[in-house]
């Protein structure tokens, strides 16, 4: 542990996109992400419901909302692995469905509910994902080095990935997302079950990733955890944005995000507890 | 914390609380807990509903038979020894199920009452008796009454038979008990469950086992009395020793009789015994997520593999997709599992066929069909993991480079395979003049199910669940046989040229051109596999969100 941050500086070199987001001939940075018009339907079940939105380039992004908002159905049209029945994706000024080589190469993705090839140890894995993406092995081998020490790892390493914890998981699936440095970097529910410490190193290293200039969305529904993380929020509830921007001006005038974000999805003051008035310690069975 | 528990539930606990209620059986509670949760599982899938229906009417049926047959039997020289071999082979077994189908019975699992106040004692009677509920007791029981029907003739024997049946039966189901309770941390476990995969293979091993054994017996002449020496030996090994028993007394040697029932009972005291000493360490120790103790192996083992394979592969896609693969052959329960089967079909059927005389040196076309076969649904073998492979294809190249790969390390181990067992089948079924024909066919074979499984796993692709015996999820079956079959019989098709050659050079008496099939058919089945997934690589390409929903449906 001792020589931890030391690490980390070399990591987070390496990880440093060499210019940044593409600028454009013009000179103007497009937007990490532009969303028009997506739609999902599964079956009846509308999931996303026309979502127009837009993202910068270089924020540390959080995407907010109740369980079966949509969150994780629009990451995945986002990042190429579910095809939308409407609407349009731009990563970077690339289209996610026309231009994908383009856009592969300059995304990472953490999946939720997809799993990793998990009979390969955590630094087989790294290997494999590396130099499937064509970057050099030796190149993967040092990175994958780094990221295992940084992510604390690397005692584990040569452990299946099928044996691994939850935190462990994130944490190597995190990794292969991180290995090929992207310029915007997709993270769904990255802190799901996963114990302080682990989420303090994730913390870390995505904080070092986009001071560098590079764009990580999230999401989440830790309203704590996004407010202290992030300083741009979108807010998902039924499969739409109900708010998006700064985490200052989303938070408005309300004390914090957790009561803004429960005012814009309309569950404040809904009072738990009235009819279960037999609860608690004390006399009544 | 379940003796504490326990403790204070006996003390009295005070009115309102939860208590373990002394009066009252805990077996009719087990007993409906298990129909309760049978009922359920067949409530899911009016299939399961079929199949559970389906093996309960064959096991009856099989039952039956087996307890007429057993009858029909009676006072046939050597029965006896049949009756002590058969019980014999049922207690294996009972002992080996619960190790190969954990999954079957969830009150199989103890820890799952390990937080409620239950004495091991009454615990253990109420497991026992809820164990007699279901078609192997039921088969067990059909078994054990039709030996001992078959061997009772006098009124004292048929005293002594009842006695026998109700011992083995008991034996049977607290030795499946004791052993799974015994190894439930195995069984709970990844490898308890990467074991249980493989079940399918013992299986078929075992049934092979079986088969060439009866055929040893049955086709020596020598009939029961074979059996003689193995049961010379199982009559003192309980609960067998109780249906010799039944033998005993009908001979009138009473001692043996009772000496056979002792046996059997001290088997099912020393059982439960050790069920209950198990139960109890179980019960009251901490659980394996806490002591981790499959870290350490797994992490040892991964040290000192990987490295050789890994210098003499390229560092491309290629090199890097067929490292994968042989890892995962080795390593992931389905894929081994899949990979043995390839090679013990392949090679059993031109091995049956030849120690069975008359077998034909095409039989060697099982190795290519078999081992082509697992070219189809490359991507539902991924898994849900396929999201990784799927990130890294952005063009029709990408997808032709994987396919390519995967193409790769099938015939990295199917070329070889072939050509062994081409060669092991001109050697011993012969003639050697069929060699190069029946080699370049076979090649041009394996090369057609390449091309065909690269365009199936484009456009066919369906889920294969980790966890379980089944091989495709519920609801993609169609898809799945539709996939393999439909693939089998294009391949043909596209093989056919090469047999049409074949068959062309024998009828214009051109024997001495035939040795051209083998460069001709190799040529050919590279070029096929070529064209199949240079096809197959754009549509790949175009439907990855397809393909990655349609293999994690798992």
């Amino acid at each position: 542990m001792a020589n931890e941050p030391e690490n980390i500086d070399q990591t987070a070199r390496t990880l440093t996109p060499p210019d940044g987001p593409s600028a454009r001939a013009d000179g103007t940075v497009p937007p990490a992400v532009r969303i028009q018009g997506l739609w999902k339907k599964y079956g009846e079940q509308i999931a996303v419901a026309g979502i127009d939105l837009t993202l910068p380039a270089g924020r540390f992004i959080g995407l907010v909302g109740p369980n079966g908002a949509g969150k994780t159905t629009t990451l995945s049209m986002v990042t190429g692995l579910l095809r939308p029945d409407a609407g349009q994706v731009e990563i970077g000024g690339h289209d996610v469905w026309h231009d994908p080589v383009a856009v592969k190469s300059r995304i990472g993705v953490l999946p939720e509910g997809l799993r990793l090839f998990e009979r390969l140890s955590g630094r087989e894995l790294l290997a494999y994902i590396g130099r499937l993406r064509g970057l050099p092995g030796a190149e993967v081998d040092k990175r994958a080095d780094q990221l295992l020490q940084v992510l604390d790892l690397a005692g584990a390493q040569n452990k299946l990935v099928v044996d691994y914890s939850t935190g462990m998981r994130k944490k190597i699936g995190l990794a292969a997302a991180l290995l090929h440095n992207p310029e915007v970097l997709f993270l769904d529910e990255p802190f799901e079950g996963v114990d302080p410490v682990s989420a303090q190193t994730i913390r870390g290293v995505l904080e070092r990733y986009t001071s560098s200039g590079a764009t990580v969305v999230f999401s989440s529904h830790v309203m704590e955890l996004v407010e202290s993380l992030c300083d741009w929020v979108a807010v998902m509830a039924g499969g739409r944005i109900r708010a998006d921007g700064p985490t200052a001006e989303v938070r408005g005038d309300a004390p914090s995000l957790q009561d803004a974000f429960l005012e814009l999805v309309g569950a404040n003051g809904r009072a738990a507890g009235q009819d279960l008035d037999w609860l608690g310690g004390g006399a009544a069975r | 914390m379940s003796a504490s528990a326990t403790s204070t539930a006996s003390a009295g606990a005070p009115s309102g609380a939860p208590q373990a209620a002394p009066a009252t059986s805990l077996t009719p509670v087990f007993v409906r807990l298990k129909l309760s949760l049978l009922r359920n599982g067949l409530r899911q899938s009016s299939g399961r509903t079929i199949a559970y229906v389906a093996s309960l009417v064959l096991s009856l049926l099989f039952a039956a038979a087996v307890l007429l047959g057993l009858i029909a039997l009676r006072g046939v020289d050597h029965a006896g020894s049949l009756g002590v071999l058969l019980a014999a082979v049922l207690t294996l077994g009972w002992a080996a199920m619960p190790l190969f189908f954990p999954s079957g019975d969830e009150t199989l699992d103890p820890t799952r009452l390990v937080m409620l106040p239950l004495r091991p004692r009454p615990l253990i009677v109420s497991l026992l008796i809820t164990s007699l509920v279901g078609i192997g007791p039921v088969f067990t029981l059909a078994l054990a009454v039709g030996s001992a029907i078959m061997l009772a003739h006098t009124a004292g024997a048929a005293v002594v038979g009842v006695l026998a049946v109700v011992l083995v039966v008991l034996v049977c189901v607290a030795l499946a008990r004791a052993v799974a309770t015994a190894n439930v941390r195995l069984l709970t476990s990844r490898r308890g469950r990467d074991l249980a995969v493989l079940s399918g293979l013992f299986v078929a091993i075992g049934a092979q086992g079986v088969n060439i054994g009866a055929q040893k017996l049955f086709g020596s002449g020598a009939g029961l009395s074979a059996l003689e020496p193995i049961s010379d030996i199982l009559r003192w090994v309980p609960p067998a020793s109780a249906v010799d028993a039944v033998r005993a007394a009908s001979e009138g040697s009473y001692g043996r009789a009772v000496l056979g029932l002792a046996l059997a009972a001290v088997a099912l005291g020393l059982l439960l015994w050790w069920w209950q000493r198990t139960l109890t360490t179980l019960m009251t120790s901490p659980d394996s997520s806490t002591l981790q103790a499959v870290e350490k192996d797994s992490a040892r083992k991964q040290r000192s593999s990987g490295g050789g394979l890994q210098r003499l592969l390229p560092e491309s896609r290629t090199g890097t997709v067929i490292l994968r693969m042989m890892r995962y052959a080795w390593r992931d329960p389905k894929s081994k599992m899949s990979w043995a089967m390839a090679f013990a079909v392949g090679l059993l059927v031109p091995v049956i066929s030849a120690l069975q005389g008359g077998g034909s040196i095409y039989t060697a076309f099982s190795a290519p069909a078999l081992l082509g076969m697992q070219m189809y649904n490359q991507f539902g073998q991924d898994t849900s993991a396929f999201w990784m492979v799927a990130s890294t294809i952005s063009s029709p190249r990408d997808a032709y480079l994987e396919l390519r790969a995967r193409g790769l390390g099938l015939a990295l181990v199917g070329v070889p395979f072939v050509t062994l067992v081409v060669i092991g089948s001109a050697a011993f079924l012969g003639p050697w003049s069929a060699f190069f024909d029946v080699y370049g066919l076979a090649l041009a074979l394996l090369g057609c199910l390449v091309a065909t499984g690269a365009m199936a796993s484009a456009l066919f692709p369906y889920s294969i669940p980790a966890e379980s015996n089944k091989n495709i999820a519920a609801g993609q079956g169609a898809i799945a046989w539709f996939s393999l079959f439909g693939g089998m019989l294009v391949s043909g098709v596209l093989a056919a040229p090469m047999a049409g050659l074949l068959i062309w050079l024998h009828v214009a008496d051109l024997h001495g051109l035939l040795w051209l099939l083998l460069p001709v058919g190799a040529a050919y089945g590279v070029g096929i596999a070529v064209l199949g997934m240079r096809v197959a690589a754009p549509l790949v390409a175009r439907r990855l969100p397809e393909i990655l929903s349609a293999v994690s449906k798992g």
